[in-house]
């Protein structure tokens, strides 16, 4: 009998795809189904830490010049 | 009567309002606001007639209050305030005719916000490179800031603190701030106003203001080191005054007169009426070589025995009268003067004369630091400084390389004979044969202290024997500060000029060049030169190529520095690479590649069939396909690892693109792009440079790509993003099109361990200085395996690589077959 999950589709780039699957490989709560390169299946509660620990991962490669002072004048 | 007018205009500012009537000079011309005018001036007339002429130490003593309070107290903050907060600058009223002035000044930092589009941004940006550091200067609005070192420059410059006060003033759209005015007062009232000269080999204490020298005479330990003076006449305080030395006759070889050629500048701004007058105003500040000013005419010295120098010189600095050194080489007679001069076909640039009557603006010489751009002609420059002095000089710079480039510079610009000539590097060591001479060598070579050959220490010992007029610092920004004191030490010259294009460095070392060498003298900027064609005109862009799904999965499971090579080797980036590179050769362009990755540069130059240079390149096939790559319309591109950066010289190169860097070195993006500033085809119509860097998204290099533009940024420059390269997939034989070819390449690089992710040390600036010229062979490499491994007996049955083209350079050998088959087998 077939069974019927909610779920939430996600629309991504490959690398955020990749990101994605990197942080659904610690609990594996996260991740429902992977569709292909570009399309995730996940869980609906888990959308607001999926946002949020993608911000946190991204943010490390962006090079901001004020914080940057910040830290210098904190010295 | 200078004293007097002086103080009379600090105690204006000591006493201003912060009116509207607090920021008028009685020169301001260029307020159409007469009965605006006039109230100030009354104003200042009283406050002179207030003063005690008598009191000639007031201006002095004026205390520097250094918390004001900057909020008048009518001031009533808007409904808006609260959003600013502490940013909120609302009370610093607007002048009337805030319109016409190009500047800002936050009252807090230092900061001046200039208009670059305004009428007077000309001028104002000639004022403000003297007396404040550029911060960013792109096409609109530019940053500067006001900062000790840059306040001690522009004294050091010949600028008087209320020139300075008032110049901003004129300027300014709001009232300078007190607490800048005080800033300034406090930072210029001790600086540069003691010189130290050299005047017949002798040493002299020297300022316009008899009370500091008062000052200093009373002081213990520098009244005690006092020479009297014997035939001079000496006044009554046991001081010696002359009159002040003055640009005077001084011409600075090449240029063209100096009234003549400032008449044309002035033509060529002047186009406006206003424009004319705006000069007037500005020529008494700007212009320090028509310093008219009679009062400054009479300078006080005192003599000090020349062992002694030092301990004055120390001592100054301890009591906060540090001393300026100048060297007044025209009356010096005790070193033999060098016969050099500009070969009359020599032509120099605006600019650079511009940044030489900064170095030599009273007639003597000073030191100090000249920043111009890669490709702008730092040397000439040097060379020119050379000329002027004419004494014995001595230049050093980073490698052997840019040793033989500045000796045949040298020898290419000016008179100088090859026998006064000398080079003094690990393979060459020779003496110049005339009394007077010019001595090329490396810093490492200077500074080196142990294990020298005895031919060295010969040199050593000559180079230190003798006294110099002159010494040119080249790329001045890479030496380490110990290493500047050793060389600053072993070698007495009497002026030192620093030269640079980035005076910028990753740590904080660059303070100690201000004291080190000196202030900064002149800072071009790189937009202005660029329009006038001095250099290249760039397109810079950055191509985000993103990561491939499987690349990207394991670069997030790997460590640091496996994870560099991954997004270096991405194959998105490979075909970036192919694509552009095909596309502008296509074009003609010369394409210089380069990365700092040794195996990555490998990797690509192999796939892509093209020729490459890295550290382990030997000298001679270096040389060949560097010709190649000039002279031969075969050879457009070739990939260049880290020792491209910077002493290889290439005109022919008009496309540059890089695949991996030097992480978040600003510097090294600066002197990349350096390599196509002189690009040869600059002038011609409509012609462009193009700058790539490519960067894998999503991954740590975008992080590091944008701290690096920050430094070109900041001159001005422009990086578009290009997000996707149009036509890239139609390209015939794209690298890695497959899924299959790009899966065994992840294989390829997951395999190679992380040795090979460091970056090459090669002639980076940063470590390279200090090595010595020992020259690095590849250690033994110890890599763990199985027995069978190492006997061929794992399954590895074929490998398929591709050729190097760098071998098809080479002349065919006569070596037998055998032979070659060892050597190869040895590679």
């Amino acid at each position: 009998m077939p069974k019927a999950t909610r779920g939430v589709l996600i629309e991504c780039d490959p690398s955020i795809k990749a990101l994605i699957v990197n942080i659904d490989s610690s609990q594996h709560n996260i991740i429902l189904d992977e569709l292909d390169d570009t399309h995730l299946m996940i869980h609906p509660s888990m959308v607001e830490v999926v946002k949020q620990k993608l911000n946190k991962m991204l943010a490390e490669n962006t090079y901001n010049p004020n914080e940057e002072a910040a830290k210098a004048t904190g010295k | 009567m200078l004293r007097s007018k002086r103080d009379a205009s600090k105690r204006r500012f000591d006493d201003v309002n912060l009116d509207s009537d607090s920021f008028s000079d009685s020169n301001d011309s260029y307020s159409d606001d007469e009965t605006y005018e006039k109230v100030p001036q009354t104003r200042l007339k009283i406050k002179m007639k207030e003063q005690d002429p008598g009191d000639a130490t007031s201006g002095l003593d004026t205390k520097v209050h250094s918390t004001y309070s900057e909020i008048p107290d009518d001031y009533v903050p808007d409904s808006v305030s609260n959003i600013f907060g502490k940013h909120d600058f609302s009370y610093l009223k607007l002048k009337p005719d805030h319109a016409a002035r190009p500047l800002w000044i936050n009252p807090e930092d230092g900061r001046i916000i200039l208009e670059s589009f305004s009428p007077l941004a000309e001028q104002a940006q000639d004022f403000l490179v003297t007396i404040a550091e550029p911060i960013s200067r792109p096409s609109h609005i530019h940053e500067y800031r006001i900062t000790t070192y840059s306040l001690y420059a522009a004294v050091s410059v010949g600028l008087e603190t209320s020139d300075i006060i008032s110049v901003l003033n004129r300027l300014s759209k709001v009232p300078v701030p007190k607490s800048i005015i005080n800033f300034i007062h406090s930072c210029t009232k001790s600086y540069g106003k003691v010189k130290l000269v050299l005047k017949h080999n002798r040493y002299f204490v020297e300022s316009s203001q008899a009370d500091v020298l008062q000052m200093l005479l009373k002081d213990p330990v520098i009244g005690a080191l006092r020479l009297e003076a014997s035939e001079q006449s000496t006044t009554g305080s046991g001081l010696v005054t002359e009159s002040a030395p003055k640009m005077g006759d001084l011409k600075i070889p090449g240029t063209e007169k100096p009234k003549e050629e400032e008449g044309k500048d002035g033509e060529r701004d002047g186009e406006k009426k206003a424009d004319e007058d705006a000069e007037d105003i500005f020529s008494h500040v700007v212009g320090i070589e028509n310093d008219d000013d009679d009062d400054l005419d009479a300078v006080h010295s005192f003599e000090i025995a020349p062992d002694s120098v030092e301990t004055v010189k120390k001592r100054c600095q301890e009591i906060d009268y540090p001393v300026l050194e100048e060297y007044d080489f025209r009356n010096d007679h005790g070193n033999p003067d060098l016969d050099i001069d500009l070969k009359s076909s020599t032509q120099i640039r605006p600019y650079q004369e511009k940044s030489l009557s900064k170095m030599f603006g009273n007639g003597r010489a000073r030191s100090g630091i000249i920043v111009l751009p890669c490709g702008a002609g730092k040397t000439l420059v040097g060379i020119t400084a050379a000329c002027t002095i004419r004494k014995s000089v001595i230049v050093l710079c980073t490698s052997s390389v840019s040793v033989m480039q500045w000796r045949q510079q040298f020898l290419q610009w000016c008179t100088i004979q090859p026998e006064n000539v000398a080079v003094f590097t690990s393979e060459s060591k020779e003496k110049f044969s005339g009394d007077a001479g010019l001595v090329v060598s490396t810093y490492s070579m200077v500074a080196n202290t142990r294990n020298r050959s005895h031919d060295s220490q010969k040199m050593m010992d000559f180079l230190q024997s003798r006294e110099w007029g002159f010494i040119i610092l080249d790329e001045v920004h890479v030496v380490p500060a110990a290493m500047f004191r050793k060389v600053v030490t072993n070698i007495a010259a009497h002026a030192k000029l620093g030269l640079t294009a980035t005076l910028v460095r990753e740590d904080d070392k660059i303070d100690d060049l201000n004291f080190l060498i000196g202030p900064k003298l002149y800072e071009a900027n790189w937009m202005d030169l660029a329009q006038k064609g001095h250099i290249a005109n760039v397109q810079c862009a950055e191509v985000w190529c993103p990561m491939t799904s499987e690349f990207y999965q394991e670069y997030l499971k790997e460590n640091a520095r496996k994870r560099m090579l991954l997004y270096i080797m991405n194959p998105s980036k490979f075909q970036a690479a192919q694509f552009l590179i095909n596309y502008h050769e296509k074009r003609g362009d010369k394409i210089i590649v380069f990365s700092d990755n040794v195996h990555a540069l490998k990797a690509y130059a192999l796939k892509l069939g093209k020729f490459f240079i890295f550290g382990g390149t030997p000298q001679q096939e270096r040389m060949k396909i560097l010709k190649n790559f000039q002279y031969n319309d075969q050879v457009n591109t070739i990939f260049l690892s880290k020792v491209g950066d910077t002493s290889i010289d290439l005109p022919e190169a008009t496309c540059l693109i890089q695949i991996s860097s030097h992480y978040g070195s600003r510097r090294q993006e600066a002197q990349r792009l350096g390599r196509i500033l002189r690009a040869k085809r600059r002038n011609d119509e409509g012609f462009n440079a193009f700058f790539y860097s490519l960067v894998s998204k999503d991954t740590q290099e975008m992080y590091y790509s944008t701290k690096r533009q920050a430094f070109l940024v900041d001159q001005g420059y422009a990086f578009k993003v290009i997000t996707h390269l149009h036509g890239m997939e139609n390209l015939p034989d794209l690298a890695y099109a497959s899924a299959r070819e790009r899966r065994e390449l992840l294989q390829e690089v997951l395999l190679q361990n992380e040795d090979a992710a460091t970056l090459e040390e090669g002639d980076n600036a940063d470590s390279f200085v200090g090595r010595g010229s020992s020259n690095k062979r590849g250690s033994a490499k110890r890599t763990t395996g199985s027995l069978a491994s190492l006997a061929g007996g794992e399954d590895m049955a074929y490998i398929e690589t591709n050729k190097n083209r760098n071998k098809d350079l080479r002349k065919p050998s006569k070596q037998s077959a055998f032979v070659k088959k060892l050597y190869s087998g040895k590679r």
